[in-house]
């Protein structure tokens, strides 16, 4: 029997990329594509795939809640999350959300057929920096260094990460209400919890929120180019 | 009709994506690959293609950079960025970094083929997210 794969990932030339990669492994099927969060989360309940890979940055549902989400509606999902960076909160929020896979984009050519490998024979498969993390956190505890020591930020429910995440990519309370089939009404008592709970006062606030909690990512320009060379670049 | 093209893109998993798309096209080839800028003047000189596809944002090298010294040293080789800037700032830097084209990575699916055909015939084709894509002469 063939493995089933999901892919979801807002670029479609990303999707090409990773569909053409995992067929090449014979045995190995991509079933179906997804273009952002809720998709896939429609897509996983209807096909049933033995492995949902994610991007983290998706619009209208970010990676890691739509990770949260399948593995509520069916803890037997098994996700792969693609990201473009290893930072500590982002791994931290991966394994919090249920990931049993983290791959960084930039390697996935060379990780992403091993990461399902792992995945069906039922082990995790994380990058070299994610373990060290893992065990740092290991060793950690058995010095009685409790993460709750740490300052805690105000939690936020699944439902109100969502509306975050939606009103910080430029939706107003109405567009967000109808792409989750909400009233405005109930939208706009999210918001109004949502604000009060973090003490924003303005949309900028939750839109920088939003940035360094990885619910949504920016584009960065290129960095200044170095200083001009001494001669022409050879060609 | 025959093109040669040369991909450059940091993430090898987008070039496999584009490479795909563009082979599907009878006659055009993709020649080669490269992951920064400074790899594709290299390949750029060795293998003398018709077009390439360059990425902006890059390690060592930038697109833009390479960009402005493959106008000097190879001035008969057509550029076209795709790039996740979806911004009319970008693309005005692109075209004056002298590319012939612009396409944005989300929709290099829907746009790469028109782009890389009207380039590769010196026109210019340039394709934002927020607009229709564009094709002067």
């Amino acid at each position: 029997m063939k493995l089933r794969i999901l892919l979801a990932d807002d670029h479609e030339i990303v999707r090409r990329g990773l569909r053409s990669l995992l067929e090449k492994r014979e045995g190995w099927e991509v079933c179906g594509e997804a273009g952002d969060g809720r998709e896939a989360i429609e897509k996983a309940l209807e096909l049933k795939p033995d492995v949902v890979i994610v991007d983290i940055g998706m619009p209208n549902l970010n990676g890691l809640d739509t990770t949260r989400q399948l593995l509520q509606h069916d803890p037997h999902f098994k996700v792969i999350v693609l990201t473009i960076t290893d930072s500590d909160q982002v791994i931290r929020e991966a394994l919090d959300a249920g990931a049993r896979g983290f791959v960084l984009k930039s390697d996935a050519a060379r990780d992403l057929v091993a990461a399902v490998d792992a995945l069906q024979n039922k082990r995790m498969f994380f990058t070299p920096r994610v373990n060290d993390l893992v065990l740092a956190g290991f060793l950690e505890k058995g010095h009685a260094v409790s993460r709750t020591e740490a300052p805690k930020l105000p939690t936020l429910t699944a439902r109100e990460r969502e509306i975050t995440q939606l009103l910080a990519e430029g939706n107003s309370s109405k567009e967000v209400a109808c792409l989750l089939n909400l009233s405005t009404k109930t939208v706009e008592t999210h918001r109004s919890n949502i604000m009060r709970k973090l003490s924003f006062h303005s949309i900028r606030d939750l839109v920088v929120y939003a940035i360094k909690n990885n619910l949504i990512q920016i584009e960065l320009p290129p960095p200044p180019p170095p200083k001009a060379p001494a001669g022409p670049a050879a060609l | 009709m025959t093109i040669r093209i040369l991909l450059v893109d940091d993430h090898p998993i987008v070039r496999q994506g584009l490479k795909t798309l563009l082979e599907g096209r009878a006659g055009w080839e993709v020649i080669g690959e490269a992951s920064d800028g400074a790899e594709a003047l290299e390949k750029a000189k060795e293998l003398n293609p018709d077009v390439m596809v360059l990425d902006v944002t890059m390690p060592r090298m930038n697109g833009l950079e390479a960009c402005r010294v493959l106008r000097r040293q190879a001035p008969q080789l057509e550029i076209l960025f795709v790039t996740q800037h979806d911004s009319p700032q970008m693309m005005r830097e692109a075209i004056d970094a002298g590319a012939r084209g612009y396409v944005v990575k989300s929709n290099a699916a829907r746009d790469l083929l028109a782009a890389v055909e009207a380039v590769s015939q010196h026109r210019v084709f340039t394709a934002l997210n927020v607009r229709e894509a564009t094709e002067l002469n």
